[in-house]
């Protein structure tokens, strides 16, 4: 997180000092650029939404983790690819294609990680002791094997020289694959951790079973086939086109019975949520869920992209989407699981608030200031000013993002402090040993534990 | 419905293969393998050149792909899918930091190129664009083959036309100064030469032609106007030298055209896309103010006075 932040602000300073990367190229804002959104993609969210499914999952499995071991090896060549990442980027050996850039070694060190990754939770499942799945295991499962298949496919590993296809069909292949890892990836691991945390916080069970279905079969179902929404404006079929809009506008029913259930069952509990700075991440991520999946929506439309396509805007969204919703949920998971992981209490609490409120004040002001950058620009491109002419007017919004930039970057200086010492601070007296939850948190979500136990005792009669 | 873990998985990769069948394979099975019209295969450097786009990130700050509602550089044509037959990967790119490039090929000659990617800031001055000098003499010329070949066969023609100029434009500068201005101000049809700058020079005129100055000439004719700005090792025939135009019969309308059109062949820029027609008469009035030392503004033949202009008094 803090190498990412720092990447983001340097990528951003570049941009009000152009000469900043002097002659240096491995620190060119074009080689900057890239480090930064794979960083913060695959260096921080990722690693922390599955961080906290590792903790999750043999929980409510009601079982050990398959296999320590592996895990740790998962781990090990996970920095390793970082560290690839950063190198191989800063330089210039990359695709080009924006979150496939990553060349073919390091394309398949990925590939192996999610492999042993999805070997290892299966596993876990398979010797589970708890028969019921809870929602959070559908997601995790289900984003490790989708990403894997779809990193495969759209960073075309079959073709390991240029990792990519020709022509108009590898546009469409770069945004169905792009779009999924915020689909297939981002979104399922957060949204597993939300379902984990919020009724965990709460005390309380899970609103509807029914809606957990809805919600995950139809983010899978619709999610996958919009990525053409990134095309709107090139030479892609008019179908695919048509597709991709409709059902942008569509992604409202996966967004909403999703938040409709968490919410419901965060009612008048919110005491519960504010006290527990887990919780509390994990609940803003939901709203600024709601919020960009909104926008998103927004912007499928072809006339509000003639305006915000090809500018700041859709970084605002892409900050609030990535930060705002998956980040923050993956911060609530670490503070949520790192005491009870390392058995030790969090080192401050104080700081854990503090840096709460940076990476609040940061995101919602990016998104402001990007959003009036990217609308200055879109309606001046839109009336013929040309993009020469817009770069004065938007420099004073490019400052401010910068300096915001540094606020989210002190946040994160902050939380590793904070997770340092909490990892090498002084143990709890008490270690509280949890059970498995999945019961508890099934108990009262309408006929769902009476669902599922009846499908158990069909299996157990048929065996 | 009961979730086992063959479920959760078994179903969502089916339903994965599905979507992948219907919004990859079909469009891909269905896709344009006819060229377009401009297309042509590239030549060996234009492809290195293109590697060296994709190494320095390019892509990030620069679309290749013009929709129906373009104004900017390139604007011309939209493209087609025909356009992308052979790129692979194709670079449409995500933001338009910078302008779109897909038509770039011959919008300016290679000297020009050589002095923005050394450092854009001496072509354009507010620039956020990086320098690229570490790629070295022959990695930016690589690169500025790679760049003149977008457009593909309607580059070609553009880049032809630069070069067709470019020797007139040098024969004009070898042969001395009174020689190039007698030349550049034929160049420029008759009507525009009777023209003088029909508005007045007024404080607030001049201090806006300062401003558009400083925004886009600076790096090139330099804070005082003799062509000595930082881009000026890099450009031949070498940026012109404005002190030495006072008395050899330059016209408001001469500037207006030049600045208009560009001057083709050389490194000047043609400023239609970029300033509207009073910003276009106010630079070229800060010029001839303070540089050549001799303004014909506001003087006959006129015409009609434009009604927000100062009453003079007679
Ligand atoms: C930070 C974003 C950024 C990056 C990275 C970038 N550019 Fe630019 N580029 C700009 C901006 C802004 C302009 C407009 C101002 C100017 O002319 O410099 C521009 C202008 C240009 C122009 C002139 C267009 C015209 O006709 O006025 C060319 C050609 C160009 N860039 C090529 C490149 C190439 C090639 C690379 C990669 C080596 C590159 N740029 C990387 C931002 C960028
Ligand atoms: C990239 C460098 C560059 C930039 C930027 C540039 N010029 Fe030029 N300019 C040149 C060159 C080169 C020539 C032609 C020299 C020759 O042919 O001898 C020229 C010629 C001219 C002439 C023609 C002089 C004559 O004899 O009529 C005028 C007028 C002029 N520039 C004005 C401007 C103004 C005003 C701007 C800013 C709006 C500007 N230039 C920006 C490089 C530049
Ligand atoms: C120090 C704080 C940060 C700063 C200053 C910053 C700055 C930037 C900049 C300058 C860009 C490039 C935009 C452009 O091309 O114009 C960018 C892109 C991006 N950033 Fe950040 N960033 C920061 C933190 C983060 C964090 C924490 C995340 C996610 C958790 C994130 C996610 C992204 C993504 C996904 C993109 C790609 C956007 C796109 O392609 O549309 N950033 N950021
Ligand atoms: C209903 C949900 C959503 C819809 C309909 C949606 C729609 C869109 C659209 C139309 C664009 C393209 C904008 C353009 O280029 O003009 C876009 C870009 C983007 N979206 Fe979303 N979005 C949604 C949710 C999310 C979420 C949850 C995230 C993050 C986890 C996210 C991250 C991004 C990013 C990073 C980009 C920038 C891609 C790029 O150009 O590099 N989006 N979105």
């Amino acid at each position: 997180m803090m190498m990412a932040t720092f990447m983001g602000l340097l990528g951003a300073t570049e941009l009000i000092a152009p000469d900043l990367s002097g002659n240096l190229s491995w620190i060119v804002f074009g080689r900057v650029r890239p480090i930064h959104v794979n960083l913060v993609l695959f260096g921080f969210v990722t690693p922390g939404l599955l961080g906290a499914a590792f903790y999750f999952l043999p929980r409510l499995l009601d079982t050990d983790l398959y296999s320590e071991g592996l895990g740790r090896v998962s781990v090990i060549v996970w920095n390793l690819i970082l560290v690839c990442i950063v190198l191989s980027l800063a330089a210039g050996y990359s695709q080009g294609r924006e979150y496939a850039e990553m060349i073919w070694p390091v394309d398949m060190l990925i590939v192996i990680v999610f492999t042993l990754i999805f070997f290892n939770f299966i596993m876990t499942v398979a010797q589970r002791r708890e028969p019921l799945l809870y929602v959070s295991v559908w997601y995790a499962c289900a984003a490790i094997v989708l990403t894997g298949l779809t990193y495969c496919l759209g960073n075309v590993i079959w073709r390991p020289d240029s990792g990519a296809l020709v022509g108009i069909p590898d546009a469409i292949l770069l945004w169905f694959y792009g779009h999924n890892i915020f689909g297939l990836l981002l979104t399922p691991l957060s949204l597993g951790v939300a379902y984990y945390v919020i009724p965990r916080v709460c005390r309380s069970p899970l609103y509807s079973h029914t809606l957990s279905l809805v919600g995950f079969w139809s983010l899978i179902l619709v999610y996958t086939h919009i990525g053409t929404h990134h095309l709107l404006q090139v030479p892609v079929p008019t179908w695919l086109k048509v597709i991709a809009t409709v059902d942008s506008v569509g992604m409202v029913i996966p967004v909403m019975v999703v938040l409709i259930n968490l919410w419901y069952t965060a009612k008048g509990r919110l005491g519960e949520i504010h006290a527990d700075i887990g919780g509390k991440f994990v609940f803003t991520g939901t709203i600024l869920y709601f919020f960009v999946s909104i926008q998103g929506s927004m912007m499928a439309l072809p006339q509000v992209q003639r305006i915000t396509h090809f500018n700041n805007w859709v970084i605002a969204h892409s900050h609030v989407g990535v930060l705002g919703f998956a980040g923050m949920i993956a911060l609530g998971g670490i503070y949520y699981i790192l005491p009870r992981a390392v058995g030790k209490p969090l080192y401050s609490r104080y700081l854990a608030d503090f840096q709460y409120w940076l990476v609040l004040i940061g995101v919602v002001g990016f998104t402001v200031v990007l959003t009036i950058a990217g609308l200055i620009q879109g309606n001046a491109w839109f009336n013929g000013e040309t993009i020469y002419r817009v770069l004065p007017e938007i420099h004073m919004y490019y400052i401010v993002r910068a300096s915001l930039g540094l606020i989210i970057f002190v946040a994160a200086v902050l939380g590793f402090y904070n997770i340092v010492r909490t990892i090498f601070g002084r143990p709890a007296e008490t270690v509280v040993v949890e059970g498995s939850p999945t019961r508890e948190l099934l108990a009262g979500s309408e006929s769902g534990l009476a669902h599922q136990e009846s499908g158990l005792a069909h299996q157990e009669v048929a065996s | 419905m009961k979730m086992t873990p063959k479920a959760v998985i078994i179903g969502s990769v089916l339903m994965l293969a599905t979507i992948v069948f219907v919004v990859v394979y079909i469009p891909w099975a269905n896709r344009i393998q006819t060229p377009s019209e401009i297309h042509r295969t590239r030549s060996e450097i234009e492809a290195e050149g293109r590697k060296i786009y994709i190494a320095n990130g390019c892509v990030y700050c620069h679309s290749q792909s013009i929709r129906t509602i373009d104004w900017g550089k390139g604007a011309e044509r939209i493209a087609q899918a025909g356009d992308y037959v052979a790129d692979q990967p194709i670079l449409l790119g995500s933001q338009r930091t910078g302008p779109d490039l897909s038509q770039q090929g011959g919008e300016h000659p290679d000297d020009w190129h050589k002095a923005h990617f050394i450092n854009p800031r001496y072509t354009s001055p507010n620039s956020i664009m990086p320098r690229f000098e570490y790629l070295g003499e022959e990695g930016i010329a690589t690169l500025t083959a790679y760049v003149q070949s977008l457009g593909m066969k309607d580059a070609d023609k553009r880049v032809a036309r630069q070069a067709y100029w470019k020797e007139k434009v040098i024969a004009a500068y070898e042969a001395g100064p009174e020689a190039n201005v007698k030349w550049l101000n034929e160049q420029v049809p008759q009507g525009w030469r009777d023209l003088p700058n029909p508005y007045p020079t007024t404080p607030a005129a001049l201090a806006r032609g300062r401003k558009i100055y400083q925004d886009f000439c600076l790096g090139c004719h330099s804070a005082v106007g003799d062509g000595m700005g930082p881009a000026q090792p890099y450009i031949y025939p070498p940026p012109f030298n404005f002190t030495i135009l006072h008395g050899r019969e330059i016209s408001g309308g001469i500037i207006y055209y030049h600045l208009m059109n560009g001057i083709t062949g050389s490194a000047m820029p043609y400023f239609k896309k970029d300033l509207e027609s009073e910003k276009i008469w106010e630079v070229g009035d800060y010029i001839a103010v303070y540089f050549i030392n001799d303004s014909d503004a506001n003087t006959e033949p006129r015409g009609i006075d434009a009604a927000y202009e100062p009453v003079e008094e007679e």
